[in-house]
C-alpha cells in the first residue's frame, strides 16, 4: 500500500512558524522561499509513493521539529506539481563545487540520511535522519563527507548491538564495547575479505558510533524491508541485527573465471544496511539489460539476471582492459561505482616499496 | 555524440550517448557500464595495428596505447566511463587545433579526433617519468581526466606549473623546464624541483594535486612487490 | 593576502593572491601552479637544529619554503597538498592549536610554528614524539586525507589513531586498546585514542593506513 505525507499547516507546541520554515527547507534542501511557500499552501502533500514504514518514520521526524503533518493512502492521481521537489538545479552534474558544499557536513540535519535506496545513489534526494523511537524503523544516523569520503556516524540503542566491517571504526564514546567475532567463517575468508566483522555494543546507554569505510567514495543505506540485496564483497559497511550477512559462492563459472573476484555478499532481512563504492555512486534502473564492468559493480537487487562474459572478441578480451562484464537482464536497480579496485592497484604499483632480496 | 559528467569533482564519470553509426574511441580500461546494444572493437592508437605482441612491446615502452571503439547497434547507445584515479573530468571541443594531452589523462574522443603519439615536446626533460605526452589533432569532443579538481590558467605572459599538474595545454603555448624562484638549490629544497614555464597566450589545464606525491605519500603502508 | 579554498571537499586547493612583499610560508612540494615572478626560497624551519627535531620526531619536513612576491603587484599562487582531501583554513587570534604530522599545509608570517612533546605515547602510535603546534596571529591552513569532520569534546571520546588531524590545545590525547587483547589485535582496531577535555578535534573520514590495508589485499 503506498501513503502520501500531507503536511497540514498546523505546528505543534510553540513552534514558530519561521523555524518551522528553516526545518522544512533544511530537510528537504530547498530554499526557505519554497518553504515558506509550501506552508501557504497547506494542506498540501510532501511526498507520494511511500510504504507506511518510511511514512512514518517522515511523520516523526517532522513532528520532531514542531511540523505537524498527516499520512494517507495514495489516491492514484496525485498531481505531480503538488509535491515539493528537492531543489534539483544542484542535482545532476555540472556545478562542481556546489555540488561539494552541497553535501555539507556540520549541521545534523544537513547530512541527513537517506530513508529508501532509491534516494542513496544520488547524493542529492538525501532525505532526513529518521527517529528510532520504533526499533523496527532502524537506528538513528547521520551522514558526513558525501559523496567522495562518505562516513557515517551510527547511534546505537542502550544495549543493542551494530555489526560493521573489521577496521571501519574511527570514531566512538566510551560506553561502546568492542567484540570481534567470526563472521562469514570459511567462505568469507575465500573472498579475500578480512575475516572479520566487529560487533559494538552501546552498554549502559545510547553510543555513536563513527565509521570510515577504507576506500575512498561514497556511503548509502538502506533499509530493507524482508528483502534480499546483492552487495560486491569490499562494499559492506555495517548492519544492524535483523539483517543476515551471508557470503554467497559464486561458482565457479561464474566468480572464478571473472578474474574480478566478483564475490557477493548476499544481505537479507529486516534491518539497517549501510555500504560503500570506491568512487562515486550511480544509480541504475534496468529494464532491457545492461552490460557492467565486473570492477564496476557494487549492489543490484534480487531478480536481476546474471552473466559473466568478455566485452568483445578475444582481442578485446586482453587488450581492451574491459576483461571480463557482467551482462544483466531482467528488471531490477543496479548501483556501480565510477572508479573501480584494479586500475588503483595497478596504478600504486611503481609506489609499492621492493622486496629486500633473500 | 553527447557527453554528460556526473559527480564533479571527486569522482567524476561521464555518460555519453551516442547516435547509431556514432563511435566513441575511449582509453582502454575506461567503460564503467553500456548498453546492451554496444560493439565493442580494439586497436592500437594507430589503425593499421601490426600484430598484438609488437602492439604489446610498444604499449610497455609507453609509445603505443590500446584504445576501444564502442559502437551502437540498432539504434542510440548509453557509455558509462570513469577513470583510474579520482578526480574530475573536462570535455573540450576541438576546433581544428591541437591540445597536447598528459598521456594518463586522455580517456575518450570522438572516432575522427586523430591521436598522434609522436610529440616529443617533454620527452628528454621528464627522462625516467613514466609519462607520456599526446597530440590530440582535428575538429571533434575530447574528454579529458585529472587526479584532484581542473583547473584552467590563462596564460598572457608567464606561468609556472609544478610537472606533475598537467592535465593539457595548447599547443600555442611555449614551455621550458626550469626552477622554482630564482636559485636551483632553493628549488629542490623547497620541494619543487624542475618545474614547467609557460610563455605566450594560451590556456594551461592544470590537476589540483600531484599523482606522484599521493601516490609516495602511501608507499610505506604498501605490500612490497618483487622488482 | 587573498585566499579562496577551493575544489571542494574532495581535492581541496588554495588559491592565494600575494600582495608585494608579502611572504607564504610553506610545506615542501605544496607548489602547484605560480606567477613566474615569485620567488622561493627554502629554509630551515626554526634553524637547523629544530629542523632535524621536526623531521626526525615530529615527522614534518626538514626544510620549509618561503614564497615571496617581490613585484609591486598581486600575484597568483596555488597550493595543494599531497593527498586528496579537504583543506581548512583556521585564523589564530593569539591562540593556538595542534596538528598531527601532515596536517599542516601553510601560514602567514605572523604565526610560531613550534614542537612541543608529545609523549611517548604518540611516538608508540607512530605519529611522532614532538606534535606540531601553530600559534600566534594569522592564517594557518591545514588538511588531511578525506573529508573534516569537527567533534566538540567535552569529557571523553574515543577516535582511531589515524583519523585525527587536529586539536585545540585543552584536548589530552591518551593511548588505549580498542577492545579486549583479541579484539584489539584481530578485529583490525589496535590502538585507538582516548581523548579527553574540552575543545574541538578535527576528524578526517579516511586514512592513509585504511587505504593501504584496503588496496593490499588486491596486489600481488
Amino acid at each position: 500500500m503506498n501513503y502520501k505525507i500531507v503536511l497540514t499547516g498546523k505546528l505543534l507546541d510553540d513552534t514558530s512558524l519561521e523555524g518551522a520554515i528553516e526545518s522544512l527547507a533544511t530537510m528537504f534542501r530547498i530554499p526557505s522561499e519554497k518553504a515558506e511557500k509550501t506552508f501557504a499552501r497547506a494542506p498540501i502533500t510532501i511526498k507520494k509513493s511511500v510504504d507506511e514504514a518510511t511514512g512514518k518514520k517522515y511523520k516523526m521526524a517532522l513532528a520532531k521539529k514542531g511540523i505537524e503533518c498527516t499520512l494517507e493512502v495514495l489516491e492514484q492521481r496525485v498531481l505531480a506539481e503538488d509535491v515539493v521537489q528537492p531543489d534539483t538545479s544542484v542535482t545532476a552534474s555540472v556545478q562542481n563545487e556546489q555540488l561539494v558544499e552541497g553535501v555539507a557536513t556540520d549541521s545534523p540535519i544537513s547530512s541527513v540520511a537517506a530513508v529508501s535506496p532509491e534516494n542513496t545513489a544520488n547524493s542529492q534526494h538525501e532525505e532526513f535522519k529518521h527517529d528510532n523511537a520504533d526499533p523496527l524503523l532502524g537506528y538513528q544516523f547521520q551522514f558526513e563527507g558525501r559523496p567522495d569520503y562518505g562516513f557515517v556516524t551510527v547511534k546505537i540503542p542502550a544495549d543493542e548491538t551494530l555489526k560493521v566491517e573489521a577496521s571501519a571504526m574511527a570514531t566512538m564514546d566510551t560506553n561502546i564495547k568492542m567484540k570481534t567475532k567470526l563472521g562469514g567463517g570459511f567462505s568469507r575468508f575465500l573472498t579475500g575479505e578480512s575475516l572479520f566483522i566487529n560487533e559494538y555494543t552501546a552498554e549502559g546507554g545510547q553510543g555513536e558510533v563513527g565509521i570510515a569505510p577504507a576506500s575512498p567514495g561514497d556511503i548509502g543505506h538502506m533499509f530493507l524491508n524482508d528483502e534480499t540485496i546483492y552487495l560486491q564483497n569490499s562494499a559492506y559497511v555495517a548492519s544492524t541485527a535483523g539483517v543476515e550477512v551471508e557470503t554467497k559462492w559464486q561458482g565457479l563459472t561464474k566468480g572464478f573465471f571473472s578474474g574480478e573476484n566478483l564475490f557477493l555478499i548476499r544481505c537479507k532481512g529486516k534491518g539497517d544496511l549501510w555500504f560503500n563504492t570506491y568512487g562515486a555512486m550511480i544509480e541504475l534502473d534496468v529494464d532491457d539489460g545492461y552490460v557492467v564492468d565486473t570492477g564496476n559493480i557494487v549492489a543490484f537487487t534480487e531478480g536481476l539476471e546474471y552473466s559473466i562474459s568478455k566485452v568483445g572478441g578475444y582481442k578485446s578480451l586482453f587488450f581492451s582492459g574491459e576483461g571480463f562484464v557482467c551482462r544483466f537482464s531482467g528488471k531490477g536497480k543496479i548501483w556501480l561505482q565510477t572508479r573501480g579496485v584494479d586500475a588503483f592497484a595497478s596504478w600504486v604499483h611503481p609506489f609499492r616499496p621492493v622486496k629486500n632480496k633473500g | 555524440m553527447q557527453i554528460e559528467l556526473m559527480h564533479q569533482p571527486g569522482n567524476t564519470a561521464a555518460k555519453i550517448i551516442l547516435a547509431e553509426n556514432e563511435i566513441c574511441t575511449t582509453e582502454a580500461g575506461a567503460m564503467i557500464a553500456t548498453s546492451n546494444n554496444m560493439d565493442v572493437t580494439t586497436t592500437t592508437h594507430k589503425k593499421q595495428s601490426r600484430g598484438i605482441l609488437k602492439a604489446a612491446k610498444r604499449l610497455l615502452s609507453g609509445e603505443s596505447f590500446f584504445i576501444n571503439h564502442f559502437e551502437p547497434k540498432g539504434g542510440p547507445g548509453e557509455l558509462w566511463l570513469g577513470a583510474n584515479l579520482a578526480g574530475d573530468m573536462m570535455t573540450y571541443d576541438l576546433d581544428n587545433e591541437s591540445l597536447i594531452v598528459q598521456g594518463g589523462s586522455f580517456v575518450a574522443c570522438e572516432h575522427q579526433v586523430e591521436i598522434d603519439l609522436g610529440w616529443q615536446g617533454f620527452k628528454s626533460l621528464f627522462s625516467g617519468e613514466s609519462i607520456f605526452w599526446l597530440n590530440l589533432k582535428g575538429n571533434g569532443k575530447v574528454l579529458l581526466n585529472s587526479f584532484g579538481a581542473i583547473y584552467p590558467i590563462e596564460v598572457d605572459g608567464e606561468m609556472i606549473v609544478d610537472s606533475g599538474h598537467i592535465v593539457a595545454f595548447n599547443e600555442t603555448l611555449d614551455f621550458s623546464i626550469t626552477k622554482a624562484g630564482k636559485s636551483w638549490l632553493h628549488s629542490f629544497l623547497g620541494g619543487e624541483g624542475l618545474v614547467c614555464k609557460f610563455e605566450g597566450k594560451g590556456t594551461v589545464w592544470c590537476q589540483s594535486h600531484n599523482p606522484g606525491s599521493f601516490g609516495s605519500s602511501l608507499t610505506s603502508g604498501l605490500k612490497p612487490r618483487k622488482a | 593576502m587573498k585566499s579562496e579554498i577551493r575544489g571542494g571537499k574532495a581535492f581541496s586547493y588554495v588559491d592565494i593572491e600575494l600582495q608585494p612583499d608579502e611572504v607564504l610560508v610553506a610545506e615542501p612540494d605544496t607548489m602547484s601552479s605560480m606567477d613566474a615572478s615569485i620567488d622561493l626560497t627554502a629554509g630551515f624551519n626554526g634553524g637547523f637544529f629544530r629542523g632535524l627535531l621536526r623531521k626526525f620526531l615530529g615527522g614534518e619536513s626538514l626544510f620549509i619554503s618561503y614564497f615571496k612576491n617581490e613585484t609591486k603587484q598581486g600575484r597568483k599562487i596555488t597550493l595543494t597538498q599531497n593527498t586528496p582531501g579537504e583543506i581548512r583554513c583556521v585564523e589564530l587570534k593569539g591562540n593556538s592549536m595542534c596538528f598531527q604530522p601532515g596536517a599542516f599545509i601553510a601560514m602567514t608570517e605572523g604565526v610560531k610554528l613550534g614542537l612541543k612533546w608529545a609523549g611517548l605515547v604518540s611516538f608508540i602510535a607512530r605519529e611522532g614524539l614532538f606534535k606540531l603546534e601553530v600559534s600566534g596571529n594569522g592564517k594557518v591552513w591545514y588538511g588531511a586525507y578525506g573529508a573534516l569532520i569537527d567533534k566538540e569534546i567535552d569529557g571523553e571520546y574515543i577516535i582511531d589513531t589515524s583519523h585525527i588531524v587536529a586539536y585545540e590545545p585543552g584536548i589530552k590525547l591518551k593511548l588505549q586498546l580498542a577492545g579486549g587483547i583479541f579484539s584489539s589485535f584481530f578485529g583490525g582496531e589496535g590502538l585507538v585514542t582516548r581523548v579527553e577535555g574540552k575543545g574541538k578535534v578535527v576528524v578526517q573520514t579516511r586514512s592513509i593506513s585504511g587505504l593501504t590495508s584496503w588496496i593490499n589485499p588486491k596486489l600481488y
